[in-house]
């Protein structure tokens, strides 16, 4: 799942400016499951906002609605017909529903309220974290299901570095357990210990351009003529 | 179960709605056929048995069928009824097929739309686990 979490209202009220009627737009998918921009948090947000302007002297008028989805444009019909009434939108959806709501309606400002963190798991309600930055390179298959690239503090391929702590920490950050460590451990019980010795070729992270996937069934229908 | 916790619909809040997707939605409506073909494109009702429940085709007709039926007469009983229909019986993958073009994801975000503007949503925290319409 998408995780995020809300912005500081100082920032929030930053981005807005001088907006006096704001639709403020919230999300039914990842971010209201991770208890960051559904419905009760728009409202939560709203109170906040309210409350913070009206001690200033007011003059912020705030519209709620909550969408089943802001990255889907089957769920954008109520959305659609109301936008035309305010002078921004501000959305509680992760970063790629801020951008399909920008890109539906460009001449309008759209603001995120939250700071898209992660994909990860659930810990506990209201805890999460970080197992995956969608590197599109997945080398689970021969990690032990720990992925590097997020764990690692250096998201080594090939790993580990010499900066393994006797405790099996990183020398990074003695809190934290080093990756290739856990891989390690993990690969030894699995049986599996000679795969840590393959080599797997550096990852250019540098001039990545925007992904995109298209299944392979889909691939005639969506091919450019 | 006091006011404040289960206040009255807002029945001009629900007219509205229904009247802003009346073409839409009774278009769709009229143009169910029964024919079922929408079931096994749920995987929903395949992996529970085929249970008629999380067919397609009931859960549009259960939902905005009864909010079209009922109209802003509709009591907030129905709306938490209709609750577990959309959100439980229901994700949203928008994979359901129907071979005359009804839009089935869109009649049930419509139908989430009138329960939202009600104040029935599901919750995620521990108090939404809860919920007995899970």
């Amino acid at each position: 799942m998408i995780v995020a979490s809300r912005k500081s209202l100082d920032e929030i009220l930053g981005l807005l400016g001088s907006c006096k009627k704001v639709l403020v737009l919230g999300c039914g998918g990842c971010t209201s499951i991770c208890l960051a921009g559904g419905q009760r948090e728009v409202r939560d947000l709203c109170a906040e906002l309210d409350a913070r302007v009206r001690d200033h002297g007011g003059g912020l008028t705030l519209h709620e609605l909550t969408i089943e989805r802001q990255c889907n444009e089957t769920f954008f019909a109520d959305a659609d017909a109301l936008v035309k009434d305010y002078e921004a939108v501000l959305s509680t959806a992760c970063g790629a529903g801020v951008q399909f709501v920008a890109e539906r309606h460009p001449a309008l400002p759209v603001l995120p309220a939250l700071n898209t963190a992660f994909v990860g798991f659930d810990k506990g309600v209201g805890w999460y974290e970080e197992n995956c930055r969608t590197c599109g390179d997945c080398v689970l298959g021969e990690t032990g299901g720990i992925c590097p690239v997020t764990r690692c503090a250096k998201s080594l391929f090939n790993g580990p570095c010499g900066g393994t702590r006797s405790e099996g920490t990183c020398e990074v950050d003695k809190t934290v357990p080093c990756a290739w460590f856990e891989i390690h451990k993990r690969l030894k019980g699995q049986g599996r210990l000679a795969l840590i010795t393959k080599v797997r070729p550096a990852r250019e992270w540098e001039n990545q351009t925007r992904r995109s996937v298209i299944q392979e069934p889909y691939k005639a229908r969506y091919a450019k003529p | 179960m006091s006011e404040i916790q289960n206040p009255p619909v807002d029945r001009g809040q629900i007219e509205r709605a229904l009247a802003r997707h009346k073409d839409r939605m009774k278009l769709y409506l009229s143009h169910c056929m029964h024919c079922t073909l929408c079931a096994e494109s749920c995987f929903m009702y395949m992996s529970r048995d085929k249970d008629p429940q999380y067919m397609p085709s009931y859960k549009v007709i259960n939902s905005v069928g009864v909010l079209y039926r009922k109209g802003p007469g509709i009591g907030r009983d129905d709306l938490q009824k209709m609750k577990g229909i959309v959100w439980r019986n229901c994700v949203l993958c928008t994979r359901c097929y129907c071979p005359v073009g009804v839009d089935v994801p869109a009649m049930i975000a419509f139908a989430r739309g009138v329960l939202r503007s009600q104040g029935i949503h599901p919750d995620f925290d521990e108090q939404g686990a809860m919920e007995s319409w899970l």
